[in-house]
């Protein structure tokens, strides 16, 4: 169960960990899109019956499993483009400038949706939520859970593969050169705003992707579940395990939700006269400033990835220093 | 309506009081202070803890959440900031600054509750007993004559510090060029401390006046922060005068608007609609904000990006 709920942090912020701007409101807006659409495309009315549908059409899914195959795929289809598209619009404005100017206008951003989505009711159910179809309903039980594990795997072996490739890609050159420099990175001819939109786009994509399993895992959708709180969890994530690095987000995400179940059976055994989830928080506030402080590449820093291959590299320059290699 | 217009200065008083403070962590450090809100709640919680304890209404103790924020600020930017001033990059700065903010704002959840088991007192979702004032005719909420003064006179003093004295020039000097100053004498880390501890004063006593209007809890604070950055971002980022311009306009226009909305039949909780609107279109039409109309008087501080 820990995978699935890790898998949520995972494909993320894989953006982030190249595009300093650590694809912030992404994370809280985009999964949220994802999750939305689960919501919209299968229920036929909100508020108090979603519920009801839910179980329903999961009834029906238990008889049919290319139902329910069908009832993810679908979702997930709309979900990603629509969030790529949202996650470059929203950062249009603020693309050509500063990086927490963008930070700031995505934070304010996917609050608006949170707030738009919490009250326009036809949506996603204001408060109440909506309730999702369970699409593995035809399987029964311990292989249910086995297979949302292995599906949530998968995603998060894909998303980790894309980022991988793209890291050691041109493209990831590109991503690094303008977080380091975006001056110089400009004056070479890079188009320094397609580039973020492009980093925007995927990191979206990829948020959105999670938000879809996050919803089927959670079984309902609750708009206030997406808050800015949410975003800064996954930027932790990101910077305790170390940005610029593939394996950074792993790491972070490991290291939080260890924290995260810790904290959950060690409530009971601590006697203190306030909720011990704040204590919690503070001392994921008191971690994070301290990495930053103390080891700021985090505990997976970044290398030079190798874009191109060793052996090549060793053979190209091994021929041109011994004339007689062949 | 004149209800309205009496909650939209209180508001934007409030709001001025707050953005010149993250206006002012901007200048020193370049860091987006996402804690900065929570500064507001330590002056509420200091100034309600001593009006009990010591029995007096929580105007009096106006100086008490003045001092309590400044030391909190002020420790935020020993501990924290200075440190990473210069060392870490803007979004590391602000990431930061988010978990200096739960810190401090699940610090004061935690104080909270243990205030309302020592003090036998509501904690959270409490308001001040406020008191009506006959003027012109009129009644009105003494909160508003409050924080009128008192946004008054602090800016006043703020701009008298700044301009009129050798640390206030000091202040001016550190912010526009650090490294050019520190060569001239100027004891960069001393004067952006107190640039820091006047940030977290000026936000906590704003801070006071706000149980007097709505109820409030140890998160009031952050879910300020959204109408704190429009201020700033509409002023111009990286102008204390421009902040306080900003405040007004997206206080009053945030009040006033949604009041004329809801008359529409829009529902006010869209109200942050407004002011993420505010932002989007200042950075798209003037990305130098208000302070960009004036820029080539020099009236305020300005900081080279």
């Amino acid at each position: 169960m820990e995978l699935v709920y890790g898998e949520l942090g995972l494909p993320d912020f894989a953006k982030a960990a190249f595009f300093a701007i650590g694809a912030f409101a992404v994370g809280a807006l985009t999964t949220r899109l994802g999750a939305a659409l689960l919501g919209i495309a299968w229920e036929g009315e909100f508020k108090l019956r979603s519920y009801y549908y839910a179980t329903l059409v999961s009834a029906k899914v238990a008889a049919s499993p290319l139902l329910g195959l069908t009832l993810f795929l679908v979702p997930l289809a709309v979900a990603v483009p629509l969030a790529m598209f949202l996650g470059v619009i929203a950062s249009y404005p603020a693309l050509r400038l500063r990086e927490d100017y963008l930070a700031i206008t995505l934070i304010a951003f996917s609050e608006i949706v949170r707030v738009i989505a919490r009250n326009y009711e036809p949506l996603v159910g204001g408060t109440f939520g909506a309730g999702v179809v369970d699409v593995f309903a035809w399987l029964r039980s311990p292989l249910r859970e086995l297979s949302m594990m292995l599906l949530s795997a998968t995603f998060a072996a894909g998303a980790w593969l894309l980022e991988y490739r793209l890291s050691t890609s041109p493209f990831g050159r590109l991503l690094r050169a303008i977080r380091d420099d975006e001056v110089a990175a400009a004056a070479y001819g890079k188009d320094v705003a397609r580039a973020r939109a492009w980093a925007m786009a995927l990191g979206s994509g990829m948020a959105a992707a999670a938000g879809v399993l996050y919803a089927f895992y959670m079984g309902s959708v609750n708009p206030d579940d997406f808050t800015v709180s949410r975003t800064f969890l996954v930027v932790l994530m990101v910077t305790v395990g170390g940005r610029g690095n593939p394996k950074g987000p792993l790491l972070g995400a490991a290291v939080y939700l260890a924290f995260d179940r810790t904290v959950l059976f060690a409530k009971r055994l601590l006697p203190v006269p306030f909720d011990v989830n704040y204590l919690s928080y503070i001392v994921l506030g008191a971690l994070l400033v301290l990495f930053v402080m103390r080891k700021p590449g985090g505990l997976a820093p970044e290398r030079p990835p190798l874009t191109v291959n060793q052996k090549e590299v060793e053979e190209t320059i091994g021929k041109r220093s011994n004339p007689e290699r062949a | 309506m004149l209800d309205v217009l009496a909650g939209a200065l209180i508001y934007s008083n409030l709001l001025a009081l707050l953005a010149v403070g993250l206006s002012l962590a901007l200048l020193t450090c370049r860091v987006s202070n996402f804690a900065h809100g929570d500064l507001a709640m330590v002056g509420v919680y200091a100034a309600y803890t001593f009006s009990v304890v010591a029995g007096v209404t929580p105007y009096a103790s106006i100086p008490v959440a003045f001092a309590a924020g400044g030391l909190v600020s002020l420790l935020a930017y020993l501990v924290v900031f200075e440190p990473l001033r210069g060392r870490a990059d803007l979004v590391t700065l602000m990431v930061v600054s988010m978990a200096i903010d739960m810190v401090i704002r699940y610090s004061l959840h935690v104080y909270a509750d243990l205030m309302q088991q020592w003090l036998k007192v509501y904690t959270r979702l409490f308001m001040f007993n406020d008191f009506l004032v006959e003027v012109a005719g009129a009644q009105v909420p003494g909160v508003l004559i409050a924080s009128a003064v008192s946004t008054v006179a602090l800016l006043l003093s703020l701009y008298m510090l700044l301009y009129k004295t050798k640390l206030g020039a000091a202040m001016r000097a550190a912010i526009e060029d650090p490294n050019l100053a520190q060569t001239l004498g100027i004891n960069v880390k001393r004067v952006f401390a107190v640039s820091w501890f006047l940030a977290g004063a000026l936000a906590a006593t704003a801070g006071v006046f706000l149980p007097f209007r709505v109820m409030v809890n140890p998160d009031t604070g952050w879910s300020m922060l959204l109408s704190m950055f429009a201020a700033v971002t509409v002023g111009g980022i990286g102008s204390i005068g421009g902040s306080v311009a900003g405040a007004y306009l997206i206080g009053i226009s945030e009040t006033v608007l949604s009041y004329q909305l809801a008359g529409l039949g829009v529902s006010t909780a869209y109200r942050p609609l407004l002011t993420f609107a505010a932002i989007i279109c200042t950075l798209l039409v003037s990305p130098r904000g208000l302070s960009g109309l004036w820029s080539g008087k020099g009236w305020w501080i300005r900081r080279r990006f």
